[in-house]
């Protein structure tokens, strides 16, 4: 973009408070100079390639033809009249940059959905917004460029699938938005509808009233009458109107599932993985049982005797059979060991020592005899 | 030379003129059998014997670093190793007391010990090693647990809150834990929160065996005055001198209720043994004859009367209604007065509580308080069955004040 023609575009950007393509009358096309004070239909178009505004019927005449290069002095871009359009923010920058990000985000289009967790999704954004930043401000531009293409190239069928399921997405969208304003009116219509005919009834029993009164009947017993067929017509409808309902919610199908998700609130990947934990194991997967002997429920033995019955013994919870078991695991507790195994152990034991962290409860029961299994 | 024993291979009394101060106690004897035993080896002139060798190769491994408790039992210190300074670990230093006069090093350091070297179990603390410093002191190297202690997640109630799942995932290191102990035939003896320290990953780690014992054999009588008062089963306050794991058991009902209620089921104020009766009648039931068979044969069997029937299973539900109707059995269970229907440590790990929905927390995701290096400093500094005091630093308490220090050795020989 030669400097000349931006220092054109300052007094349009200064006048912030007029809308894109403003049409104030002392604008000039740059190209053949008609303002618009003298031709108020004068429209300006834009090229993408170079931005560069000039008049539609500059545009006309000169790539008409064909391809050309761009009128403005100092610029060498060739343009092409089907991509000529109308600026839609008055700031060609803003122009500009808003067309870079579109186009990238046409190629980096994946979702977040396609993510596990917030940090890998965060990594992608910034990756993208580093790639526009450097297009947008002409940093690294073959670089850049080279990259983007890497990956268009790389990911294209990804990319398709992504621009189909967004514009699915939309159009669902608006299918569900259009439904739910015309559910809105039905409702309105509904409502409307049972006031007139509230309305219709009320003034239906007010006459026959009447009727029977000019008929010469007792008055309180009229007006009595009237009350009842009133509230009996109330419970009617309502009666109607829950069996309506009960119906709709029958044949209604269940809440609209479009493909998985609603397509307002999207989120993360679903993780998988880790499904059906294993169920918790009290015992943290050791059990202890005993390698070299069984342990039986009461041994004859007169020394236990009393303890077996002392009322004074039994009654603070102590219990022989813990003493049984205690006296076994004693008895047997070297045969575990194997002065080979000890040393080995030993030597591991001062290597773990240099990592202090969980270690595996083993150890302590091979001194008790008592294995995890 | 050759034939002289090392012990008697004392250098001169000038090269250590410092070393005698502190040992004023000792007779002359030992203190120079002592002095001589911890003086470093000064440039190979010494002689030490095997086991200064192996104590000083052991004491070189780490590095001492910044204080992080002092109380009146026991100084804390950060230290790593010194092949790798990332491995932390805290080393407890039993200071030398008035005791040690008389009975030698503190019985609860030898304890702490004689178990916690036997004892490997994740939810367990992990003795590394023990040396010998100057002094004679006595240096044991411990686990460091970053994370503070149970009691103080229970006590921030402004700013944790836990879930049941987490209550679950604690119960269950600690049944894990006491379960372990039992199964090595070792009794706790002081199982409360602020014995319950917390790794940096969240792990629970029982701490603190001063008060730990093997169990006992047939007739041999053990001391009924352990255990912190507030965790104490009812048939030590009935003074039964011969009791089971079950004990520890009770104490585990006692946190369990706690975690739940966010206060101490049983709090006596003040701390007397009849007070203590008289919540357990209060709050679980009085004990009678029906309900625990043998129970008036205890040699201190008194309970307000009138009494008061067992409480239901509908009111422990609707006291503890958090934890579901496994969760308030499992509860009642613990706290079952009478210790042989009491659950074993073994049964309450067969429990369906803890299969039972909701799934114990993992433990990432178990609330944190943080900040806790000197909360284990703190606490590592105290003496077993002391009732934690409302931030009130222990060394205003004296040594014996403690009721369930005194050990009563006279009880013991009847």
């Amino acid at each position: 973009m030669s400097r000349l023609a931006q220092s054109a575009f300052v007094p349009a950007v200064r006048r912030e408070a007029r809308p894109a393509g403003s049409d104030s009358p002392d604008e000039i096309c740059p190209v053949c100079k008609s303002s618009r004070y003298l031709n108020p239909n004068l429209r300006f178009l834009v090229n993408p390639e170079c931005y560069h505004k000039m008049c539609a019927s500059c545009v006309d005449r000169i790539f008409s033809h064909g391809p050309a290069q761009c009128p403005i002095a100092g610029c060498t871009r060739t343009l092409r009249k089907p991509r000529f359009r109308e600026q839609t923010f008055e700031d060609l920058k803003v122009e500009r940059e808003v067309d870079i990000r579109r186009k990238v985000a046409a190629v980096f289009n994946r979702r977040e959905d396609e993510f596990e967790d917030t940090r890998a999704y965060n990594d992608y954004l910034n990756d993208v917004e580093d790639i526009t930043f450097n297009l947008i401000n002409g940093i690294d531009l073959e670089d850049t460029e080279r990259k983007f293409a890497d990956y268009e190239r790389a990911h294209a069928d990804e990319i398709k699938e992504n621009a189909e399921l967004e514009s699915q997405e939309q159009s669902s969208y608006r299918v569900l938005q259009k439904k739910e304003r015309e559910q809105i009116r039905l409702r309105r219509e509904a409502a409307r509808r049972e006031e007139e005919e509230d309305k219709r009834l009320v003034e239906e029993n007010r006459r026959e009233q009447l009727r029977r009164l000019a008929a010469g009947q007792d008055a309180s017993v009229v007006e009595k009458d009237g009350q009842q067929v009133q509230l009996k017509r109330r419970m009617d409808r309502r009666a109607a109107e829950e069996r309506q309902r009960q119906l709709h919610a029958r044949d209604a199908p269940p809440t609209p599932v479009t493909n998985g998700a609603t397509p307002f609130i999207k989120g993360l990947k679903q993780r998988k993985g880790k499904e059906a934990e294993p169920p918790v194991d009290a015992f943290d997967g050791i059990r202890y049982k005993h390698q070299y002997y069984s342990l039986q429920d009461d041994y004859t033995y007169s020394f236990l005797d009393n303890a077996k019955k002392d009322a004074r013994i039994l009654a603070g919870g102590y219990n022989v059979h813990e003493y049984n078991e205690r006296a076994l695991a004693d008895a047997f507790a070297g045969l575990g060991v194997f002065i080979a195994d000890e040393v080995t152990e030993r030597a591991k034991l001062s290597h773990d020592i240099e990592v202090p962290t969980e270690m595996a409860a083993t150890e302590a029961q091979d001194v008790k005899m008592e294995d995890p299994v | 030379m050759g034939l002289v024993s090392p012990a008697l291979d004392v250098p001169p009394e000038a090269e250590r003129p410092n070393k005698r101060a502190k040992l004023e106690p000792l007779t002359e004897d030992t203190s120079q059998d002592t002095s001589r035993a911890v003086s470093p080896a000064p440039g190979g002139a010494r002689h030490l014997d095997l086991a200064e060798r192996l104590d000083a190769e052991e004491r070189a491994k780490y590095v001492k670093g910044a204080k992080l408790g002092s109380g009146q039992y026991a100084d804390v210190y950060s230290a790593h190793l010194k092949t790798d300074p990332s491995q932390l670990v805290a080393i407890k230093k039993i200071k030398v007391g008035a005791e040690f006069e008389q009975w030698g090093v503190s019985l609860d350091s030898i304890r702490e010990i004689k178990f916690l070297q036997e004892l490997d179990h994740p939810n367990i603390i992990k003795l590394y090693s023990v040396f010998s410093t100057k002094n004679q002191n006595l240096n044991l190297v411990l686990e460091q647990l970053p994370q503070g202690d149970l009691l103080k997640l229970i006590q921030d109630t402004a700013d944790i809150s836990y879930t049941p799942a987490d209550i679950k995932a604690w119960m269950l290191m600690l049944s894990r834990a006491v379960h372990f102990c039992h199964v090595n035939h070792i009794l706790h003896r002081d199982i409360k929160p602020n014995n319950l320290l917390i790794a940096a990953n969240g792990e629970i780690k029982l701490a603190d065996f001063g008060l730990a014992r093997y169990m006992a054999d047939p007739y041999e009588p053990m001391t009924y005055n352990t255990i912190t008062i507030w965790y104490r089963p009812p048939e030590m306050f009935f003074q039964s001198k011969f009791y089971s794991g079950k004990v520890d058991v009770w104490s585990c009902g006692a946190v369990f209720a706690e975690l739940i209620a966010r206060d101490v089921m049983f709090r006596a104020i003040p701390d007397t043994e009849i007070n203590m009766i008289n919540l357990i009648c209060e709050k679980v039931g009085t004990p009678t004859e029906d309900n625990w068979p043998g129970v008036s044969k205890l040699p201190t069997y008194t309970v307000p009367s009138p009494p008061t029937p067992l409480k239901s299973a509908d009111h422990w539900r609707a006291m503890f209604p958090s934890v579901g109707p496994t969760g308030v059995d499992l509860l009642m269970k613990m706290l079952s007065l009478d210790p042989r229907k009491r659950l074993s440590a073994q049964e309450v790990l067969e429990h369906d509580y803890w299969t039972a929905e909701p799934r114990p927390s993992r433990l990432e995701d178990l609330p944190r308080k943080g900040g806790g290096l000197e909360a284990m400093g703190e606490e590592l500094t105290k003496m077993g069955g002391e009732l934690p005091g409302n931030g009130k630093p222990t060394a205003s308490r004296g040594r014996a004040d403690g009721v369930a220090r005194k050990l009563d050795f006279a009880a013991m020989a009847k």
